[in-house]
């Protein structure tokens, strides 16, 4: 049960996210510019921890370590393995070229840097539908997550409705006054705080358990199964190499780490922000990880979702209820920090990217609707986190694979001059369709030869990209002058 | 060295580090080398060793491929939107 230290720890919580929120509204400057992306000054340690806490979701707490829980120490590798590598090398692949592009010309989203490489309204129109369809459910999981662990660890006292609703609720309070400089400054709160947090759990735990090398005999001793990669059928390489797909590239794809990166204030903070990535993931993934595999023998016998709750059982079965809340707070700030994220994200795209097809808007009108649209989908993704579709990991899955297979054209636009609007356009929808007909099971599964759907899919938007670029029309010279003649000045 | 080199370097970088995620050949060493150095199992270090590998690569490609922008590019959106407000 929560004791008094507890709800004090949980007030002193929201009290800094509220306040920070109100600081931020009152010094924010009512522009698009400023409310949306931060006046393109963010700073190393600000990109770093806004790109940080958004991507790590209550996944990271909630369905990894219960996959760990059911597949051993292989899950660290299988889940976050080559994005250790991998995303922090997309900032620079795909986020450098695309910053300098926002730099040179005002873009702030994927619909404005493609729509405007391609010249085509139709490809802008593409990325907006895509980006908003992926990035709802993948909003609704985060709040599906954190609103479970909440119920969990109050032992039901808050049911389930009130925990999202608290969830949602506290992360409007600072978006909406403070937009984009909100939820960095409470990122950075909040990413601190689960890190440092989340590694004194880990040691708690380790030492209510007996302590790390006798956990680890215990686990040798009782289920030595665990140690091995090769034993798990969830891990055969086949999945293994499927998965390199899924998690790791779509994360330069989600539209709210990508305004991220155009919202850093110089080059110098990027780069510094890829090469210190992997250590934040490693270490978050790494608790993460412990903990399944550890709950796996202290806490025996959990089946399907049940295991998905691990961490808050082993917590509530091993720690003092003080422990229990402090876990408590590393679940929402990581549940926040990507809920806040990907709100404004969508929000962001709908004022910028879809209202202006019919509107014209100012500068301030453009923060009022992005403030109305915030509410309006925490709304919508707070009903649909209600009727609780899918397993966590599936719909997760699901919505990252859609990120994935438009990374293709991402890369081709920013890299191949012969790429034209025609390509694109094709390798967007082809992919996002054959995606959905696997997924459906419209298809039978043998016809992506044993891979996840989203490997073939991956594949299949390269070839579509290429083959019907080179079936239609190149670009003509001043529109692709426009992007690579850019490029050839910095890249010497 | 011209860019077109130091960019191919990268991609062998990329090359590298897929590969050595990819080193299905090394799981063998899950049975035979369970636990290194007596406590840190084999599957969890091996991840632990490739970031601090991953932030090696980076500091490469950053060296190798990754150039500041000449301030013109940068300052001329910038320039555009103060004069605005």
């Amino acid at each position: 049960m929560i004791n008094l230290v507890g709800i004090g720890l949980l007030v002193i919580y929201f009290f800094i996210l509220i306040a920070i929120g109100f600081y931020g509204g009152r010094i924010a400057r009512k522009t698009r510019e400023d409310y949306f992306m931060a006046g393109r000054g963010l700073g190393s340690i600000a990109v770093f921890m806004a790109l940080f806490a958004s991507n790590i979701t209550a996944f990271t707490i909630i369905g990894h370590a219960g996959f760990a829980y059911e597949t051993g120490y292989g899950a660290y590798g299988y889940v976050i393995g080559w994005s250790i590598f991998i995303t922090p090398f997309t900032y620079y692949l795909v986020g450098y070229r695309s910053w300098l592009l926002g730099k040179r010309y005002g873009f702030a989203t994927q619909p404005q840097v493609f729509g405007g490489i391609f010249k085509s309204k139709l490809v802008s129109l593409l990325f907006l539908v895509f980006l908003l369809y992926y990035t709802l459910p993948y909003l609704v999981v985060s709040i599906i997550g954190g609103g479970l662990a909440f119920t969990t660890v109050t032992e039901g006292m808050v049911p389930y409705w009130l925990s999202a609703l608290v969830i949602i609720g506290i992360s409007l309070v600072y978006t909406i006054p403070a937009g984009l400089r909100g939820t960095v400054w409470t990122d950075i709160f909040q990413g601190t705080l689960f890190l440092v947090v989340a590694v004194m759990l880990l040691s708690a735990v380790a030492r209510a358990l007996g302590g790390f090398s006798e956990i680890t005999a215990d686990i040798v001793r009782d289920n030595p199964a665990m140690l091995q990669r090769g034993l798990s059928e969830e891990l055969a390489p086949i999945n293994w190499f499927s998965y390199s797909f899924i998690n790791s590239i779509a994360v330069i794809v989600f539209p709210q780490i990508y305004t991220r990166i155009l919202a850093a204030r110089s080059s110098l903070n990027l780069k510094q922000v890829s090469m210190y990535y992997p250590l934040a993931l490693a270490v978050i993934f790494g608790v993460s990880t412990l903990m399944g595999v550890w709950g796996s023998v202290a806490v025996p016998g959990l089946e399907g979702q049940e295991a998905d709750n691990i961490v808050p059982m082993l917590i509530h079965q091993f720690l003092s209820p003080t422990w229990m809340v402090l876990g408590l707070v590393v679940v929402l700030a990581i549940v926040k920090s990507s809920i806040d994220s990907q709100l404004l994200a969508v929000s962001h795209l709908v004022t910028v990217d879809f209202l202006p097809r019919f509107k014209r808007l100012s500068s301030m009108q453009a923060v009022f609707w992005g403030r109305i649209l915030l509410v309006i989908f925490a709304g919508i993704a707070f009903y649909v986190a209600l009727i609780q579709p899918g397993a966590i990991l599936s719909i997760a899955g699901f919505a990252f694979s859609g990120f994935s297979v438009m990374l293709p054209v991402m890369i081709g636009a920013l890299y191949w001059p012969r790429a034209n609007k025609y390509g694109a356009t094709a390798a967007l929808i082809v992919p996002a369709v054959m995606l959905h007909l696997w997924y459906l099971d419209v298809l039978p599964r043998w016809t992506t030869f044993g891979f996840m759907p989203v490997f073939p899919s991956f594949v299949l938007a390269i070839l579509v990209l290429i083959v019907v670029s080179y079936l239609t029309p190149a670009p003509p010279p001043e529109q692709r002058e426009k992007t690579f003649g850019l490029f050839e000045r910095v890249f010497q | 060295m011209t860019f077109r080199i130091r960019f191919f370097l990268v991609c062998m970088i990329v090359l590298v580090m897929f590969l050595l995620h990819n080193s299905f050949f090394l799981w063998n060493l899950d049975g035979y080398v369970p636990l290194l150095f007596g406590f840190m199992p084999f599957a969890y270090s091996y991840y632990v060793g490739y970031a601090i590998l991953a932030v090696l690569a980076m500091k490469l490609i950053s060296d190798l491929a990754w150039p500041d922008p000449p301030e013109e590019i940068t300052s001329q959106f910038g320039d555009k939107e103060s004069s605005k407000q």
